[in-house]
């Protein structure tokens, strides 16, 4: 018998290697659109760069009229309402995930768990008009003047809530970015919830924990691995969207203290202006260099996250 | 010392897994300051009946127990029971070491905390004398602050046992403790047992038949649910009343 397979063996040489090299050309071709990408937007991006220098990212004045471009107001529309995004997203996603896999009936978990992965699938312009007929005349009426009312003297922190509330704005678009990125972080914190090893959590109960205690000292270490797996994954997200965020962000290119605010993020800078950019011109090149930032910060976050992760997994 | 005192009474209890039944009309005594082991065949109900004690089941919502344990004169399949408390005074240890992943003091700082507030002088105190109970200190003193997961597979187990005896239990429920350690770590863990027994009262779930003869003073027998024999170790392995205990301590199956 294993003379037999020894001899198939021998005719099968080239199929292993077949499959060897497709696989190798596959992971080869990844990195090369990934390079290109980059080379292009930066390529394309050189005249801005050039003509702006470092002052592209620090500046915030974006002047057609003057020819003058740059990307701090995006870039800082950009982190502000992302992060205000991850920042709302993650207690909803965490009580999800920890109601899903630990409190609930398993059967009316099932439904819930695909009712918040269909979530994901609403498309994002969807999203965004539901944000701007129903969220932003909510926020304008309620949600801002209730902020405003009570953060309205706290020193230092007033500032954030100050202006008109006109419904539209960063805090909207961090809302509406909170929306969509739950669903993945959810699932994230869902997948680790169910990888705790159910005899860790068993070895508390048998101490006389409660349930709060379990979750407080045994999963919640457990499972930071995957909650900031699930945080990178959704402010991922949330950097790149583009159409929900343009609709409800306001976009006015204005840099300001208050969330209430109307800005731009560089997505949705891009998204607006780039049909009434012509080839070659500055504006263009302009945008094309905004690209080139968007891709760098996340990248950073990407880089950072990972860091973080060793740091958390050394630490055990 | 007291001997022959009867510490938990197991009356007609049944057991089932959704509709499944999984003990059939259980009734024995576990005498305090002893160990009981039960052996038997996998699947046989006795690591159900151990997780039944301290009501483990109740993380599980198709399980449910019918009958009467009665502990302390209480019994504690009662809905009414604080299971905190009653995991309090019944301990447990399971099939593989579960430390937290957490510095070895903070392992054992764990279950105190639940129930004392104790001033860190008191708590370094009450840590020591865990550690030193399950003969584990001198391996590890130097290195009370690093994570609990760098300790061997033995150790770790024995680092469970201080963590289940520092919340004070009466009772320890063992559930085939060392059946994921190597020989000498599983001696350690025996002669523990011996020391233990004079404060605690000892169950041990094993399917290591050398081992129920060697530590256990009582010996119980389970198949198919049914607790077919119990009686002392020396009687049960030498002259069995049952057939079934008899084919099943020769090796006959199982």
């Amino acid at each position: 018998m294993a003379i037999f397979q020894s001899k198939n063996r021998k005719n099968n040489q080239i199929l292993p290697y077949l499959f060897t090299s497709l696989t190798w050309c596959s992971g080869a071709l990844i990195i090369l659109i990934f390079i290109g990408l980059i080379i292009e937007l930066c390529w394309q991006g050189r005249q801005a760069f050039s003509v702006f220098g470092f002052e592209f990212i620090t500046s915030t004045t974006w002047n057609p009229v003057k020819q003058q471009y740059s990307a701090g107001v995006s870039l800082i529309g950009t982190l502000l309402s992302s992060c205000i995004g991850v920042m709302l997203a993650l207690p909803l996603s965490f009580g999800c995930a920890y109601c899903l896999s630990e409190l609930m009936p398993r059967f009316i978990a099932r439904y819930m768990t695909a009712t918040i992965q269909l979530l994901a699938a609403i498309p994002s312009i969807i999203l965004g008009m539901w944000g701007f007929f129903i969220l932003v005349p909510l926020m304008s009426k309620y949600v801002q003047p209730f902020l405003k009312q009570v953060f309205g003297n706290v020193p230092y922190v007033e500032i954030l809530f100050s202006g008109g509330t006109f419904g539209v704005g960063i805090l909207t678009a961090g809302l509406i970015l909170a929306i969509m990125i739950t669903p993945f972080i959810t699932a994230m914190m869902q997948e680790s919830f169910a990888n705790t090893p159910s005899m860790l959590k068993e070895s508390a109960y048998s101490l006389g924990a409660t349930k709060w205690e379990v979750m407080r000292h045994v999963t919640l270490p457990w499972v930071q691995k995957g909650v900031i797996g699930g945080i990178v994954l959704g402010w991922g997200r949330a950097l790149g969207e583009t159409m929900a965020v343009t609709f409800v962000i306001g976009n006015a290119h204005h840099a300001g203290w208050s969330l209430f605010t109307s800005s731009n993020t560089i997505a949705s800078l891009i998204a607006l202006e780039f049909s009434e950019s012509t080839a070659g011109s500055l504006k263009m090149s302009s945008l094309m260099a905004l690209g080139a930032v968007l891709m760098m910060i996340s990248f950073i976050v990407l880089f950072c996250s990972q860091l973080l992760l060793k740091q958390v997994l050394k630490s055990r | 010392m007291i001997h022959d005192e009867t510490a938990i009474s197991i009356q007609k209890v049944d057991f089932y897994y959704g509709a499944q039944q999984a003990l059939k009309n259980i009734n024995f005594d576990v005498q305090a300051n002893k160990v009981t082991a039960m052996i038997g065949p996998s699947g046989c109900g006795k690591s159900t009946l151990l997780r039944m004690l301290n009501r483990m089941y109740d993380l599980y919502p198709n399980q449910h127990a019918k009958g009467q344990v009665l502990f302390d004169g209480v019994n504690i399949l009662d809905k009414e029971t604080d299971l905190n408390i009653l995991r309090s005074r019944i301990g447990m240890v399971f099939q593989k070491p579960t430390p937290f992943s957490m510095s070895i003091y903070d392992n054992i700082a764990f279950g105190i905390k639940l129930y004392e507030r104790l001033s860190s002088a008191q708590m370094q105190e009450k840590v020591e004398k865990v550690l030193r109970q399950v003969a584990l200190w001198d391996e590890v003193k130097d290195r009370l602050y690093r994570s609990a997961l760098g300790l061997s597979g033995g150790q770790q187990q024995r680092l469970c046992i201080a963590r289940a005896l520092a919340v004070e239990p009466e009772v320890i429920l063992l559930d085939e403790p060392t059946s994921a350690l190597d020989p000498i770590s599983t001696a350690k863990i025996e002669e523990l047992l011996d020391i233990l027994k004079e404060n605690y009262t000892i169950l041990l779930v094993t399917h290591n038949l050398q081992q129920a003869a060697r530590c256990a003073d009582k010996v119980a027998f389970f198949y198919a649910g049914e607790l077919v024999e119990m009686n002392d170790a020396a009687i049960l392995f030498t002259k069995p009343a049952q057939t079934k205990t008899h084919d099943y301590i020769t090796g006959r199956f199982g």
